[in-house]
């Protein structure tokens, strides 16, 4: 029985890390300047192939593997802001979060299927994973996954000191509270944007990596750890970032339960249960503040 | 005025025009800021002076006219704007609400060139509002209205402009918190800031403002100093409602 | 946004005119159609794009015309085709009996998920609607539990990842013979048909203001006394009985229904004919049809780049022409009718393009 426990904890953990990897940087992006980025998923896939790429093919060592998918996630980003939300922000303001999630959404299955069409559709092996087991006294934990947790801790620290600490987070988050009053602090907001999404994309790329070493590379790699990451973004509200890491956690274990007493099938429709009951009983997810809607 | 005209003009407006949509909110306004001029642009609601403000700074944008600072034209970017010495004190304080208020005030100094220079404005700040200092790790939206509106004017001291540029500081607090606000105000008068300040109430700024340009739908229809406005009950009978 | 300006009584009836021609002149080619296209692929290739030009239409009804941005509309539609195929499949019912009974059950499908979604504003909406389907999807294909043995084989209650087959047709391969393709092809053309028409009128009544006004000024709607959850629930319902009814004639034309019309890609096609054609106008959805059928068509010959194209053509259009192609043929003909500087058929140009709603800008 606490075979059986443990099994789901460790499995609860890990994937409540690399959920919440993807969801941080999903509502890093909406936080700060109301975007969906449906093209998430895809540069996720990407960061997971470019890895792939460098250590299989190249014969490169693992860390620039890692290195490659962040970089490969930083320009992607960069590239989705220079092509569609630089000209999508000119428009008229209220078109934006509806448009923008359209167009990313576009980016998303022509970078899908760029991929496909290049790496083709059979599934690769993510050559960056640790084999064997960790006991501690009655407990055994794979090596793999205590690597993905330690990664994403990391990451999470990075990311909540680079925007805690920086002079870079801090114009992060001030635009995100307050666009004008940031502008009229000498930021200048569409820098803040692009360097939202290069990091975003970044950590997209890790995810990717991370994602792939438990599975396998296939290019629909993102679209599952994506879809739950919105489902956690909207659990906790969109925009909250300790809230999505704490959602996403509570929502992986409880999905790794339930594919244990239900099976593996209904997993995500107990996550779709949580959400819908959630908001139902608030509107803007757990820790999302009501927006006042001005007339 | 005379001693003020010798001195180098900081802001000058020539001939701007704005609005949002398809109406223009300001209609052709021209006015000189010199440096360490009290200028006070005073009129009804609705008639355009947070628009005057907001077209300085940038976050309305120029339809027509030209606004320099020591005579360089600005873009209309306001991070730009900023970063020529204009300092917004923005209507309503517009506080980064999630922030605590050392933090807001380090916002003001976003483009400061180092660390000695955030920390001797900072020094300068709490010496003026030493209630920030106290209050330093709050978070800005649990504070009082009357701190909020302090907090907003230290974090525009904290960008270190050629000139602040003052919205409203009166509006939704309580008359006594008014007049903290403006005893602060006058301080950095005193202390030689230059200072463009708008405000619907004329007797506020009497003693205060070196000039006075009254605002009535998008142009200036008198100027002069705020004592002799206060004389002519005709105009202000006329322009503010008595 | 949008502008509601009050339309004079005289150019009202001018755009109402327009839509009437452009109306006659669509009838005729579709009468004509059939004795001018030979090939039993074009012709099934035009049913094809009736069905994605109906499906379109209704979610430019939820998303343009009344700002949901739903993603569960291929949910709905699935759901039509499935309801009708299982009456069929399970109860032995005649398709035509079906169809009706397939369509009211995605319109309560609808109903369900507009409810969840009812305090939910923007991508909220767009996320839940998204869970919704893919779970749909997931909880189909995933089904392997015997519900009944058909012969030696097993059948799950869904049909799983097969989905249903042969569980009739409409009717016209018997009496028709070889040309049922034609026949099929006159009641899907008069099914898109009398979509329009409810759509337009929809469009047009007290309702269809209702629903723009929520769109534009949600916070003004209400105050001026608009129920926005009925106003919402109403357009969840209204749209999923075309898209459900569309669903259940989908199935028993090509006498199967599978997943395979929930998969992303299929949703993707509906975002991006809407997109091309002109988000909020009245024709879009048929002109974003024509064009991407077409794309669609002439990318099928480079074969593997067909996704990669259509992802491309989404996004370059939503950034290249947010009004989509009806806009930007109203843009060009405003600008031709500038250069002629007559005043009056400029205001006649505006409302061909923004007929019979102004375009969403």
């Amino acid at each position: 029985m606490t075979d059986v426990l443990m099994a789901i904890l460790v499995a609860g953990f890990t994937s409540g890390a690399l959920y919440a990897l993807a969801t941080v940087g999903l509502s890093l992006v909406w936080g700060s300047m109301g975007m969906l980025n449906m093209a998430h998923a895809a540069m996720l896939t990407l960061g997971g192939y470019v890895a792939f790429t460098v250590i299989t093919s190249l014969g490169l060592p693992i860390a620039l593997g890692f290195a490659g998918a962040i970089v490969a996630g930083a320009v992607a980003g960069a590239i989705l802001y220079f092509a569609i939300v630089r000209n999508l922000l000119k428009n008229d303001k209220s078109t934006f979060e509806a448009n923008v999630m359209i167009a990313t959404v576009g980016i998303g299955i022509a970078l899908e299927n760029a991929i496909l069409l290049t790496y083709g559709g059979q599934p690769l092996k993510q050559p960056v994973s640790i084999a064997g087991t960790f006991r501690l006294g009655p407990l055994t934990l794979p090596w793999q996954n205590l690597m993905i947790i330690a990664v994403v801790v990391v990451m999470m620290v990075v990311v909540s000191l680079a925007l805690g600490r920086t002079r870079m987070g801090r114009a992060i988050r001030a635009t995100a509270q307050n666009r004008d009053a940031a502008q009229l602090m000498g930021v200048a907001v569409n820098r803040v944007y692009l360097q939202v999404l290069m990091l975003s994309g970044a950590l997209a790329g890790i995810c990717g990596v991370m994602v792939s070493s438990m599975t396998q590379l296939s290019p629909p790699l993102g679209n599952d750890p994506m879809l739950k990451a919105f489902i956690m973004c909207v659990v906790a509200g969109l925009g909250n970032l300790p809230g999505a890491v704490a959602a996403a956690l509570g929502l992986a274990l409880l999905e790794s339960f339930v594919q244990y007493a239900l099976g593996a099938r209904w997993g995500f429709p107990s996550l779709l249960f949580v959400v819908i009951a959630v908001l139902i009983w608030r509107p803007s997810g757990l820790f999302g503040r009501a927006e006042i809607r001005r007339m | 005025m005379t001693g003020a005209a010798a001195k180098p003009p900081v802001l000058q407006l020539d001939g701007i025009v704005s609005g949002y949509d398809g109406l223009d909110v300001l209609k052709g306004i021209s006015l000189t800021v010199h440096a360490g001029e009290f200028v006070t642009v005073v009129g009804p609601n609705g008639h355009g002076k947070s628009t005057l403000l907001k077209t300085i700074s940038g976050l309305v944008p120029l339809r027509g006219g030209q606004i320099s600072i020591d005579g360089q034209r600005l873009s209309g970017k306001p991070h730009e704007t900023a970063m020529l010495g204009v300092a917004h004190v923005p209507q309503g304080d517009m506080l980064f609400a999630q922030m605590s208020v050392l933090e807001n005030l380090l916002m003001g100094a976003y483009l400061a060139p180092d660390k000695a220079v955030i920390a001797r404005r900072l020094d300068e700040v709490y010496a003026l509002l030493p209630k920030l200092a106290d209050r330093r790790n709050q978070i800005a939206s649990s504070l009082s209205g009357g701190e909020r509106r302090m907090v907003g004017i230290g974090r525009g001291l904290m960008m270190g402009g050629r000139i602040l540029l003052i919205d409203e500081p009166s509006l939704g607090l309580a008359p006594l918190i008014i007049d903290q606000v403006y005893g602060v105000i006058s301080q950095l008068s005193r202390a030689g800031r230059t200072i463009l300040l708008v405000e619907e109430n004329p007797a506020r700024v009497e003693d205060l403002a070196d000039r006075l340009h009254l605002l009535d739908d998008g142009a200036i229809v008198w100027s002069g100093k705020p004592a002799e406005l206060m004389a002519r009950d005709e105009l202000l009978a006329t322009y503010l409602g008595g | 946004m949008t502008e509601t300006r009050p339309m004079s009584r005289s150019s009202m009836s001018r755009s109402a005119k327009t839509d009437l021609a452009i109306s006659l002149v669509l009838i005729a080619a579709a009468i004509a159609l059939p004795f001018m296209v030979d090939s039993r692929y074009i012709l099934g290739q035009i049913v094809l794009a009736l069905f994605y030009a109906t499906i379109a239409s209704q979610w430019n009804l939820l998303f343009g015309f009344s700002g949901i941005f739903s993603l569960a509309q291929m949910a709905i539609f699935a759901f039509g085709g499935y309801a009708t195929a299982m009456f069929c499949f399970y109860f032995g019912w005649n398709v035509w009996a079906a169809l009706v009974p397939g369509a009211l059950g995605a319109v309560l499908f609808s109903l369900v998920v507009g409810l969840a979604c009812l305090r939910l504003t923007g991508v909220y909406v767009a996320l839940l609607t998204l869970a919704i389907a893919q779970t749909m999807y997931l909880l189909i294909v995933t089904d392997t539990e015997c519900f009944v043995m058909v012969g030696s084989v097993c059948r799950q209650f869904t049909g799983g990842a097969v989905g249903f087959a042969r569980f009739g047709d409409l009717g016209t391969r018997a009496l028709l013979r070889a040309q049922w393709l034609v026949g099929n092809y006159a009641i899907i053309a008069v099914l898109f048909a009398l979509t329009m028409v409810f759509t337009y009128a929809i469009v047009k009544s007290p309702i269809g203001l209702a629903f723009r006004a929520l769109k534009d000024n949600p916070g003004y709607a209400v105050a001026r006394g608009v129920n926005r959850f009925q106003a919402q629930l109403l357009v969840f319902g209204i749209s999923a009985f075309f898209t459900g009814l569309a669903g259940g004639f989908y199935a028993a034309h090509f006498q199967a229904i599978g997943p395979g019309v929930l998969s992303m890609s299929q949703l993707m096609f509906i975002i991006a004919i809407v997109v091309v054609g002109g988000v909020g106008t009245f024709w879009g959805p048929l002109v974003g049809t024509v064009v991407l059928v077409l794309a669609d068509e002439l990318m099928r010959e480079s074969g593997e780049f067909r996704t990669l194209g259509l992802g491309l053509i989404i996004a370059l259009s939503v950034v290249l022409m947010p009004k989509g192609l009806v806009g930007r043929f109203g843009d060009l003909v405003h600008w031709l009718a500038r250069r002629r500087a007559s005043p009056d058929s400029n205001t006649a140009v505006s409302n061909i393009v923004q007929s019979p709603a102004p375009a969403g800008k």
